[in-house]
């Protein structure tokens, strides 16, 4: 999740309340306090809240749950005068473009930190890490409008940002950091799209780098700010948070004009209105809340309230359904205010039958002195198939897992307790150890689940005749069968100490003498023998 | 040996040999493996000895030469007695200097008679002494004597390492019995013939450390587990358990996860390589979700817009999070009251660090029932957590894409003496129950179990919960925190 860095000075100014009482609501926003630091706090949110990407967001939801400023708050815009001219050729590239403009701006320093903070979580959050939208801010007295959003070849030259010499595209993407990040967005297209204006002066390649000679500064007092998309909503709903974060900055919210075919105005910071369903509201909160403090709630939580239509603030993207009213109520009114009721249940519970012999199978391996391992079901390929000389045609792995230790779904419990037992060499002897887990193999084109229980002896005088009395016994007391062990070889055994064993005509597992090439491969130096067991199969068995 | 040694006291090494009537290879043989054994003790003491040098004190002979002579000898009589005329002169001038004999000058040639016949006894007792080895007991004159003959090299002093061997109480216990009157143990001969009648059992070493004995030991992520279904059966829940693999239709979609969202990538999720599931279609209650995602459905929502593919639905993960457990018995369900639970594993594609695991437990549950709310989810989550050993609990605001109101649940830890995040938690999303075929109010949490158990333990890593470090799972205690 997110994370913002407030300055607390700053934002106690900002909202007109204590540090304390800042710090006791911040949760109740919905923010997570990561760290309090002299100076600073540091807070997660929420994705559905990228209004809350810089400290004027938060802010301006604080003022409303303590009361300091409740309501929907109003931004304007006038014209600018600015337009837009669109190639109609990137509607197969980047089709959308938005602009605005923010004039009579006086920012800090940290205003300008908070603003680019703001801008990289929309790129990494709504933006989808820019393939769906990106977001430019520019010098607006360094740009000379009209604007135009044009596709260009890969050999087309400008200065990128932070770069003292011309790049051709096809160099960026190519040899800069941002390009080879980002170049993906684009996918497979021979026209990139570039932002320039009528002195032919390149302000950005979306969604790869801005231009360097439009680039803002501390001196800057107008801004352009423009948002190119694959999804036109997406790009609005960006556009409407930099822009009200903007006139929270103290900025004029300037439109422009995007000529496609069908010219539109941007941004629209209109509020949009969503019916009141008070009863809903009641009955989702338990709570009997007068129509009087329904409306209250909202306010507090920047709504407007007009009879049964709620109007929510532009930047509030997040609002899908009626039902998301309730809990701007609960917010509202204080999660903390509603008071926990228990519901007795009217029936007893139960286990599940399966999961009750999973558990008395584990009660009664411990019951015979072993030590139950919980080994990870995600295995590297090595222990699964290498060290057991086993060819691996039939593994199940997971795409593009983050470690090749956890690549490949285990089909048996043996490889993991052998790496167990090969990581524990120093622990005394003898070890008899058991695990009961899930395996996966491969069935009809699909993918088949069994519980398994394995058990494993290690110790000098480890034979499979100790194995075999453990399984024996276990059958017996678990299900009260007799198995019948018929010579048969398996990855995990030594020739001539290896049996497959069945209860009726069923295979149900496997028990012998773990083969000395294994033993080696494990680097463990003492005799091993051991079983494994379908639970799965006996339990159907049973039934 | 050890019979040997039984007797009060203890041995030097000679003595020993002696006793014990054995060859002096065969004792030290015997003492190293009986001390290695803690049987006996040896101890080593370094002592000294002195012992008369060859010759006698020269003015003792001299003495002697003059007292048995009749009368006064002459000088040149006694000389010839002495190696050297240094020699001789130096023994002339103690015992005249001790007073022992006198020389008459004025006789010609000077004569030598006995002065003191008592004179030299102090020093023959010395002599004596060291031959008999009592220098331990002189008196102080005398050892001023000692010293003296030392000092001239008349008497030597030897350094002597002596071995000294004792038996320990296990050695006493391992030694032959010494009497008739001991039992070694108990047999069952001994016992039916009621030979043991009249006799004891020989003392035992009942203090000695025994040998060290691991119990079998279920796994104590599994007992927590265990714990957690008490909990939940306590309170009138049903134990729900199901498959690993699912299509992402039932972990996200059915969800309304959108399809784009973050969590859905690979970066995030494990997605089996090459197989999907190839049943699923678009029709019912797919249908359903599908259309909710795009444009709302019937539920009343703007839905999340853009198209929904069949295909990435149909894509095989390994669950996320239990909750498509839960949602698929509500899908059965319907409106009927319910309450299910699931403890089990989810996957998460995640490096594993002290505070991340790909693998790990999560206890998920839900509530379906008319009239129930958000009240009745806090009462819930207090009551249980309060089972679960967490007296203090807070509720804050949080965000789910399938829930709304979402609650993130905060437990005060005593342990850690902070509020600590415990999971997530909301009424299900009209989005997600409708599609379903559901119309009345469902609650779900999804908490994971292992920060819990760190808490327990008093751990701080993940990763220890599933080292599979048998010394920590066979020797740790079963009542935490003792």
């Amino acid at each position: 999740m997110p994370v913002v860095r407030l300055d607390t000075a700053r934002l106690t100014r900002m909202v007109g309340a204590g540090k304390k009482l800042v710090v006791e609501r911040l949760p109740y926003l919905g923010l997570d306090i990561e760290s309090v630091e002299k100076g600073s706090i540091r807070v997660e949110y929420s994705p559905n809240r990228p209004d809350f990407g810089s400290d004027f967001g938060i802010a301006r939801a604080l003022r409303g749950i303590l009361g300091k400023e409740v309501g929907l708050p109003s931004y304007s815009t006038r014209p600018s005068g600015l337009s837009v001219e669109v190639d109609g050729r990137l509607s197969r590239v980047r089709p959308y473009i938005a602009c605005a403009t923010a004039t009579g701006l006086r920012l800090s320093d940290e205003d300008i930190r908070q603003i680019i903070a703001l801008q990289e979580d929309l790129h990494n959050g709504l933006g989808r890490r820019r393939r769906k939208v990106a977001v430019g801010l520019h010098d607006l007295d360094k740009v000379r409008p009209p604007l135009s959003y044009h596709g260009m070849k890969s050999s087309f030259k400008f200065r990128p940002l932070g770069q003292k010499r011309e790049f051709t595209i096809r160099s960026i993407l190519d040899s800069t950091e941002e390009g080879r990040t980002y170049g993906g967005a684009l996918g497979g297209t021979r026209l990139y799209p570039v932002i320039s204006d009528s002195n032919g002066t390149v302000l950005s390649f979306p969604p790869i780098i801005n231009g360097d000679a439009t680039k803002v500064s501390g001196k800057t007092k107008r801004m352009l700010i423009e948002v190119t998309s694959t999804d036109r909503k997406a790009g609005d709903d960006v556009l409407a948070i930099v822009a009200t974060t903007l006139a929270e900055a103290g900025g004029k919210v300037g439109s422009a004009l995007v000529k496609y075919t069908r010219p539109r105005t941007t941004p629209d910071l209109s509020p949009t209105e969503v019916k009141l369903d008070q009863a809903m509201v009641r009955r989702v909160i338990g709570l009997d809340l007068t129509s009087r403090q329904i409306a209250d709630s909202l306010e507090r939580s920047r709504m407007g309230v007009r009879g049964t239509r709620v109007q929510v603030p532009r930047y509030r993207i997040d609002l899908l359904h009626p039902v998301d009213l309730s809990e701007e109520v609960a917010l509202g009114y204080g999660t903390d205010r509603i008071g926990p009721l228990y519901p007795a249940s009217e029936h007893p519970g139960s286990f599940d039958q399966f999961e009750q012999f999973l558990d008395r199978a584990s009660t009664i391996m411990s019951g015979m002195g072993m030590t139950e391992l919980m080994t990870y079901e995600l295995v590297d390929e090595d222990s699964l198939y290498s060290k057991f000389a086993r060819e691996s045609s039939r593994k199940i792995s997971v795409q593009n897992p983050r470690s090749s230790e956890h690549s490949v779904l285990r089909d048996s419990l043996i490889p993991t307790m052998m790496s167990v037992l090969s990581a524990n060499v120093k622990a005394e002897y003898p070890q008899r150890v058991y695990e009961i887990g899930r395996v996966y193999s491969r069935s009809k084109g699909g993918v088949k689940e069994s519980w398994k229980l394995g058990c494993l002896i290690a110790h000098s005088q480890a034979t499979y005749s100790e194995a075999k009395m453990h399984l024996e016994a276990t059958c017996r007391t678990l299900a009260g069968k007799e198995v019948v062990a018929t010579a048969s070889g398996h990855w995990s055994f030594a020739p001539g100490r290896s049996a497959v064993v069945r209860i009726g005509k069923e295979e149900l597992g496997v028990v012998g003498e773990v083969r000395p090439e294994a033993l080696s491969a494990f680097r463990v130096n003492v005799p091993i023998s051991g079983f494994e067991l379908d639970l799965s199969a006996l339990r159907e068995q049973l039934k | 040996m050890l019979s040997t040694l039984s007797a009060p006291g203890s041995l030097d090494f000679d003595s020993l040999v002696r006793e014990a009537g054995l060859q002096v290879d065969q004792v030290r043989r015997a003492l190293s493996w009986l001390s290695s054994k803690g049987l006996v003790e040896t101890n080593e003491a370094k002592t000294t000895s002195v012992e008369m040098g060859a010759k006698v004190p020269p003015e003792l002979l001299l003495f002697e030469k003059v007292q048995s002579s009749s009368g006064a000898v002459t000088l040149e009589s006694l000389r010839g007695s002495f190696e050297s005329a240094d020699e001789f002169s130096a023994a002339l001038g103690r015992a005249r200097g001790h007073g022992w004999i006198k020389i008459d000058q004025k006789s010609s040639p000077p004569a030598v008679s006995v002065e003191d016949s008592r004179g030299p006894k102090a020093m023959e007792a010395v002599i004596e002494a060291v031959r008999n080895g009592e220098d331990q007991s002189l008196s102080d004159d005398q050892s001023r004597i000692l010293v003296d003959l030392l000092r001239r090299g008349l008497v030597r002093q030897d350094e002597k390492t002596v071995l000294s061997v004792s038996i320990t109480s296990a050695g006493r216990i391992a030694a032959p019995p010494q009497t008739e009157e001991y039992l070694d143990r108990l047999t069952p001969a001994v016992l039916a013939t009621g030979a043991w009648r009249g006799k004891s059992l020989r003392p035992i070493d009942v203090e000695a450390k025994a040998p060290v004995f691991y119990p079998g030991r279920r796994h104590p992520v599994r007992d927590f587990i265990r714990e957690v279904k008490e909990a939940y059966i306590s309170m009138g829940f049903t134990e729900l358990e199901g498959e690993s693999v699912h299509p992402a239709f039932w972990n996200f979609d059915a969800l309304f996860i959108p399809q784009d969202h973050p969590g859905r990538e690979m970066q995030d999720t494990f997605y089996i390589e090459g197989m999907s599931d190839k049943k699923l279609a678009r029709s019912g209650v797919v249908d359903r979700v599908a259309a909710t995602h795009e444009n709302g459905w019937r539920t009343g929502s703007r839905g999340w817009g853009g198209i929904w593919r069949v295909e990435e639905a149909r894509r095989l993960v390994l669950r996320t999070h239990n909750t498509v457990l839960t949602v698929k018995a509500l899908s059965e369900s319907k409106d009927k009251e319910t309450r299910v639970f699931a403890v089990s594993k989810v996957y998460r594609n995640e490096n594993l660090d002290y505070k991340h695991l790909h693998e790990f437990y999560q206890m998920d549950g839900i509530m379906v029932g008319e009239g129930l709310n958000v009240r009745h989810l806090m009462g819930f989550l207090k009551e249980f957590y309060k089972k679960l050993g967490m007296k203090d609990v807070k509720l804050w605001p949080s965000y789910f894409p399938y829930t709304e109101p979402s609650l993130q649940v905060m437990g005060y830890s005593d342990v850690a003496k902070d509020w600590v995040e415990l999971g997530g938690s909301g009424v299900f999303r009209p989005e997600v129950t409708l599609p379903l075929g559901v119309k009345v109010p469902v609650l779900a949490w999804g908490p994971g179990i292992e920060r819990l158990m760190l808490l327990r333990f008093g751990m701080s890593d993940l990763r220890e919960l599933y080292g599979n470090d048998l010394s920590w799972l066979r020797s740790r205690p079963e009542i935490a925190g003792s």
